[in-house]
């Protein structure tokens, strides 16, 4: 049930009796109207009455004047019949209209006026003239006409008066007849109207119980579903394993689920209502100065931020390395209402993966050791032995030769173990470095395992390739790459390095937005395939079998990507030109090349 | 001691310490034969009345292992010492020479091993 429908019940509701009160009222109306007519008619009747009375009156009086001369002869005796003689017509006419007026029959009337002038001219008349003229006014004879039509007169009016007195009984009784039908009719209507508005009224307001009813119900129902949901929900929040904060559109902490309470150090009471970077404070891993909060970023873009790796400070100052993601919360409308950001602690994980990392880089030196052991071993017992001739006696010249031979072993070793230490002496800030002499470098490590292999390396690296990074993960990794492609080759065959200068390329999809250097390492082995290629980036996957600890190219991966560089791998199977082509880009960065260097 | 001419090959692709170990075999009193990989050493090895054979392992192509089993094959009886810059070969290789020594001990230390090999 709606406003609108509730409205008009009401209005019927209401209507109604009025209607039926305004019909009543009509009903009074129109019968108060009939009973005043009847009123006038019983006035008229009354009037008609009183008016045939007094020509009784006026008829008798003018009776006695006439006798009362004719007994005495004296004028002032007929001064009654005189008087009389002109109201008399007067209400004659009056009584005509009257009973005109009444739609009643005029004829007794004018029969009676008749009467009164044959009487008048027959008997009146003659009688007074008789008296001024000393005529005999005692004939019998006439006098019994006289009484006679006098009682003809009397009769008459005695008539008109009865019929007047009928009219006026009727119209009484009519008069009655419609009050007592006036008052069953405004009984009778009252009742029924009164049933009639009770029922619909009744009717009405149980539609609006049961429809108010329903509504109650279906809001029980729905705050119920909505409860339980709320409690699913806030169950859900509850156990899962990540910390959840949610924040309101001004940046207000709503909400700390268990997880966040304790990774923050910030119990959901406290943390109520303040701004969500008191609570959530980032802070940058390396840096260390503040973050932008997921809130703002969230509240900026209106869309989802990326995962990142961030350093949390909790509540008692101390830190925990986390991983943080923010999505922002929309009504139905779409209008941002809030923001809810999920994060971890991931301090165990990273140390695992700095460990990882750490023992990847152990792996490499074993790996090389045998190497290393045999580059500076031959060497130091070629000097050795030289020493010994010496010293066992030889002639200047020889001397001097065992010295030159000498002298250029230990070169050798001393370029090995340079190499070696460059692999692991690391600086702490990113340096400006030239690619050429890293990969050199590189190349001398892996001198004896490429001769055993028998591949030949051409490589094509410019002068002037600078880079910004770390040396010694850089070594790593290109120790990593041209070791994997040595291993790959088969024997006789050729790797190719080269190293390509690249300027920044804006717009346009393909090439790089950055300027830097491509080393790109190719080799004819068998290639990777497609199924493989998908994994060789994932941490312990190797295809050597137990001699790959599977860490290698992970391990290359992170270091490219810490220097903000990419690594691209393509590779082909096909019999007739199978081989692997690894492309690393490293940005050209911001450090500059200390002056003087070589 | 002087070893009167006993005829020694040497095997090792390292050209500084096979040219210096000639020497010093040569001073005292060896005759000397040198190949710079296993395939050569082994042609040098058929043609020639070698009495012992000094061997690096770390070799391109061929290692020390696999041209010490080919020589066992073609003539047992020549003894064979096994030079290497590794420390711990897998017994398997050890097995197949009779003596096994790391490059570094020094030349009276060669010496004394290689002698060692004529002594029965």
């Amino acid at each position: 049930m709606n406003l609108n429908q509730l409205n008009r019940i009401l209005l019927q509701t209401l209507l109604l009796p009025v209607v039926f009160l305004l019909l009543v009222a009509g009903l009074l109306v129109w019968q108060v109207r009939d009973a005043e007519r009847t009123v006038e008619r019983i006035q008229v009747a009354n009037q008609n009455i009183a008016t045939a009375n007094l020509i009784n009156a006026l008829m008798v009086d003018e009776e006695t004047g006439v006798r009362g001369y004719q007994n005495t002869s004296n004028e002032i005796f007929l001064q009654p019949y005189e008087f009389a003689i002109g109201p008399l017509q007067d209400a004659f006419a009056k009584l005509r209209a009257g009973v005109t007026a009444e739609q009643g029959d005029t004829r007794p009337i004018d029969d009676l006026v008749a009467a009164h002038q044959l009487w008048v001219t027959t008997i009146a008349e003659p009688m007074i003239d008789k008296v001024r003229n000393g005529g005999n006014t005692r004939d019998p004879g006439t006098n019994l006409r006289g009484k006679a039509e006098l009682d003809n007169l009397r009769a008459l009016s005695g008539a008109i008066i009865d019929t007047e007195k009928q009219q006026n009984a009727l119209a009484v009784q009519r008069w009655q007849t419609q009050v007592t039908h006036t008052l069953y009719a405004v009984i009778g209507v009252s009742l029924v109207s009164g049933l009639l508005i009770g029922a619909f009224a009744r009717n009405r307001l149980h539609a609006v119980t049961s429809a108010f009813q329903g509504t109650l119900l279906a809001l029980r129902d729905e705050t119920q579903s909505t409860y339980e949901s709320e409690q699913r929900l806030l169950a859900t929040l509850t156990s899962i394993g990540d910390g959840v904060v949610v924040c309101n559109s001004e940046g207000c902490v709503v909400l700390l689920n268990p997880v966040a309470e304790q990774l923050t150090g910030w119990s959901q009471k406290d943390a109520l209502n303040r701004a969500v970077h008191e609570v959530y404070a980032l802070v940058d891993e390396t840096s260390h100065e503040p973050l932008e909060n997921s809130y703002e970023l969230v509240k900026q873009t209106n869309r989802p931020t990326g995962t990142r790796n961030t350093v949390l400070i909790r509540r008692d100052n101390t830190e925990i390395q986390i991983e943080s993601s923010g999505a922002p919360i929309h009504d139905r409308f779409g209008a941002l209402i809030g923001v809810v950001i999920v994060f971890r602690d991931v301090t165990e994980q990273r140390r695992t993966q700095a460990a990882l990392m750490a023992s990847e880089k152990l792996a490499v030196a074993g790996r090389l050791a045998a190497t290393i052991a045999h580059e500076i071993h031959n060497p130091l017992d070629a000097v050795v032995n030289l020493l010994y001739l010496m010293k066992s006696g030889s002639t200047p010249e020889e001397t001097q030769q065992f010295i030159q031979m000498a002298s250029t072993e230990l070169d050798r070793v001393t370029q090995i173990s340079r190499a070696m230490l460059g692999m692991y002496r690391e600086s702490r800030t990113p340096v400006a470095l030239e690619l050429k002499p890293i990969l050199d470098s590189v190349l001398v490590l892996l001198e004896r395992q490429l001769a055993n292999a028998q591949v030949t390396v051409k490589s094509i690296l410019l002068d002037k390739a600078i880079i910004t990074g770390y040396p010694a993960e850089l070594r790593q990794v290109f120790t990593n790459l041209i070791a994997n492609a040595a291993e790959a080759s088969a024997p006789g065959s050729t790797i190719e390095i080269v190293a390509r200068i690249i300027a920044a390329s804006h717009g346009r999809g393909r090439g790089y937005p950055r300027a830097g250097v491509a080393i790109i390492i190719n080799d004819h082995g068998s290639g990777i395939t497609p199924e493989d290629l998908d994994r060789i980036f994932q941490p312990f996957f190797t295809t050597k079998g137990e001699h790959g600890t599977g860490l290698g190219l992970w391990v290359s991966q992170g270091i490219i990507q810490k220097h903000g560089g990419t690594i691209t791998v393509e590779s082909r199977t096909t019999p007739t030109d199978p081989g692997t082509t690894i492309t690393v880009f490293l940005p050209r960065g911001d450090a500059e090349l200390p002056p003087h260097s070589a | 001691m002087s070893q009167s001419g006993h005829l020694v090959l040497c095997v090792d692709d390292e050209k500084v310490g096979l040219q210096v170990r000639r020497l010093i075999l040569e001073r005292s009193g060896y005759k000397v034969i040198t190949a710079h990989d296993g395939q050569s050493g082994l042609s040098l090895f058929e043609s020639n009345p070698v009495e012992a054979v000094v061997l690096d392992y770390a070799m391109p192509g061929m290692h020390g292992g696999e041209v010490a089993a080919r020589m066992r094959e073609r003539k047992p009886n020549v003894p064979i010492l096994l030079l290497s810059a590794y420390l711990g070969l897998p017994a398997e290789i050890t097995k197949l020479v009779n003596v096994y020594m790391t490059k570094g001990e020094g030349a009276p230390a060669l010496l004394e091993k290689l002698g060692s090999l004529f002594e029965n």
